[in-house]
């Protein structure tokens, strides 16, 4: 498969998606009531979006000779969301402090940074600088795993 | 129209004791500060800083609550034009442009504009406050579910123009977002898509959403990226740029005064506020310009309309406040207990009975304005230098900034999730030319329109002859025709004229 014809083919899958997603999400609305003020937007809507979907779906199989934009390497991307999602997910008991430090570190790493000093010092101060700042601004404790959690 | 009296009584409370104005300077640097911190909000600011008030007198409270809220309403801009993170829902529009500004390496021109923009209409929203605080006030009291489907449906209408070459997945990417908009509990007392989670029922947390769309996803695609301006000699920060940017927005009277007045009218609506007055502002401003293709890749007239319009709408807010005693946000909502703690009310009789401190407040403003622009200049030069720095720093730092912001707004981890998925769909969005914008608009509008179509139809009883009861909402709706169709109208009438001819 040519790049173009895999950037249709995952084209009609997000199209794919948001029409199943639609239809999910009316089913699910219609489930819970019937009741004409619970789908007075929702179902008008579901409709409209399910109707462009399709509309969509045609165009981009009719479509023999797309024009595709130069996009960023799918490669270089998909580190950088794996580690945002070890970030949040790992907060909970990382806390904001650790966590944070930690993501900026790896950051900096994968991307070329060699620096082993510069990495460390500019990750802690950063992690533990803004953790410190917003735990004294907001009115609930973040999670922490070394600066206290509320102040 | 003026009392005379009570004004000169207003401006004696004002500058009969210099200490009154010693708490305005460090109020706007405070809402400075709140706003440029994506996730802090200005009414988070006021609210941490209200029991401070309580050592103060009536006048000196207000004057601080307001500068904070001036403050704050610019500050919003800045994260949106170097981040394109929206600090504040009522900055939405303010990326549209900016931020395509900043990537080209006019970060101090963008910047300068919103500056201007934000306190030269700050001054044109109190001066019409001053005049028409009373009709605003009246105005808003005729504003029903019907008047208010309309307003959301003009919100809405941004949608299409903001779809580019892309119509159909514009379209389809804006209802989708407007779906988004109404997950969690509906009127009808049943929760809907929530997939049993409870952190849903209250709905998806709206501006961690935003977050991820605007700002995450635009990090992913610029991982390969040195720097967010490609140019080094354009990466310099320069104040004179700043200035002549600030200089620049007296060019363009009818976009101030267009988007001041938006801001004015659609502020004082409760519940709709600044949120939507950009949005409208910055459609009006498009679909008036000659060259429309142009906004989203960099227009300035698109920052000044966008700005405009959020910086004015705070006056059209304290209207409502003022005269109604009503808050039609956060930050009014926190004025509000402000009042109460001053044992004073707002409404009618506070307007008829204590019209100089009403005269106090908006003059105060006007002074807030000038302040604001001495400490915005002196402020975003220091702000600027993030297009200095490399993108492999930024991206990490200002993710990490979006998380801890995100925390901010919900109070525990939902808000880091939130950002988290739409920071993933919103770069599939990018990626397959699905308007994100389109999407955030949807997001931000869905529960309001859901809101006011239950409440018009419970009203009408599902009639359409309820419409014709209310010539404030046929007004309106005449206005959103001729908005959209008018020109469109007169060329084709034009025409024809001339093929007769």
């Amino acid at each position: 498969m040519n790049s173009k014809k895999a950037h249709v083919f995952f084209d009609l899958i997000v199209i794919a998606t948001i029409a199943a997603l639609v239809a999910w999400y009316l089913y699910d609305a219609y489930s819970a009531s019937s009741h004409i003020i619970n789908l007075i937007l929702v179902l008008p809507l579901s409709l409209i979006i399910l109707s462009l979907c399709i509309i969509e779906f045609i165009n981009r199989c009719k479509d023999n000779d797309p024009i595709i934009e130069k996009l960023e390497p799918v490669s270089s991307v998909v580190p950088v969301i794996c580690l945002f999602i070890l970030y949040i997910t790992s907060l909970a008991w990382l806390g904001f402090d650790v966590g944070t430090s930690l993501f900026i570190a790896a950051f900096l790493w994968l991307h070329g940074e060699r620096r082993l000093i510069w990495v460390l010092a500019y990750s802690i101060a950063f992690g533990f600088l803004v953790a410190l700042f917003f735990s004294s601004m907001l009115p609930y404790p973040m999670p922490m795993l070394i600066l206290p959690s509320q102040y | 129209m003026i009392d005379i009296i009570a004004l000169q009584a207003g401006l004696d409370l004002l500058f009969a004791d210099y200490s009154t104005w010693l708490i305005v300077v460090p109020g706007i640097l405070i809402g400075l500060l709140f706003g440029a911190v994506p996730g802090l909000q200005i009414s988070m600011a006021m609210a941490i800083f209200l029991p401070m008030t309580l050592y103060m007198d009536f006048i000196q409270a207000m004057l601080f609550l307001t500068a904070i809220f001036t403050g704050g309403s610019f500050g919003g801009g800045i994260p949106a034009i170097l981040m394109n993170i929206p600090g504040t829902s009522s900055s939405i529009a303010t990326t549209f442009d900016g931020y395509p500004m900043a990537r080209k390496g006019q970060h101090n021109l963008a910047l300068g504009i919103a500056l201007g923009a934000s306190t030269i209409s700050v001054i044109v929203g109190y001066i019409l406050l001053l005049f028409l605080v009373k009709p605003i006030s009246e105005l808003v009291l005729k504003m029903g579910p019907a008047e208010m489907s309309i307003i959301v449906i003009w919100g809405i209408t941004l949608i299409a123009s903001l779809s580019g070459q892309h119509v159909i997945k514009g379209m389809i990417a804006g209802f989708f977002g407007l779906l988004l908009g109404t997950v969690g509990y509906g009127e009808a007392g049943v929760a809907r898509g929530t997939l049993g989670i409870s952190y849903l029922l209250d709905g998806i947390p709206v501006i961690p959403a935003m977050m991820g769309m605007f700002a995450a996803s635009e990090l992913f695609r610029l991982v390969n990226t040195k720097y967010l301006v490609d140019d080094s000699a354009a990466r310099k920060v320069s104040i004179s740029k700043i200035f002549s940017g600030f200089k620049s927005v007296i060019r363009y009277p009818w976009v101030l005064a267009r988007g001041s007045l938006i801001g004015v009218l659609v502020g004082a609506v409760p519940g709709v506020g600044s949120s939507i007055a950009n949005l409208l502002s910055y459609i009006q401003t498009k679909r008036k310009d000659p060259d429309p293709d142009s906004f989203g890749q960099g227009n300035p007239t698109g920052v000044i309309a966008s700005e405009a319009a959020n910086s004015s709408s705070e006056a059209g807010s304290m209207a409502t406040l003022l005269a109604l005693g009503i808050p039609g946000g956060g930050a009014t909502a926190v004025m509000l207990a402000a009042f109460s703690m001053h044992n004073i009310t707002g409404g009618p009789q506070f307007i008829r009975e204590q019209t100089d401190i009403v005269y106090a407040i908006i003059f105060a403003n006007f002074g807030q304005a000038f302040l604001l622009i001495i400490l915005g200049l002196m402020f975003i030069p220091i702000l600027a230098n993030v297009v200095k720095v490399p993108m492999h720093y930024l991206i990490p730092s200002v993710l990490a900034l979006a998380i801890f912001g995100s925390f901010g707004l919900t109070g525990n981890l939902s808000g880091p999730i939130t950002v988290l998925i739409f920071s993933l769909i919103g770069w599939i969005f990018k990626r397959y030319n699905f308007s994100v914008a389109a999407a955030v608009i949807g997001l931000l509008l869905g529960g309001m329109a859901e809101e006011s179509l239950i409440y018009s139809y419970q009203i009408s009883g599902g009639q359409w002859s309820y419409l014709l009861e209310r010539p404030f909402a046929i007004l309106m709706l005449i206005m959103l025709m001729a908005s959209l169709f008018g020109g469109r109208l007169v060329k084709f009438l034009t025409k024809k004229v001339n093929v007769n001819v």
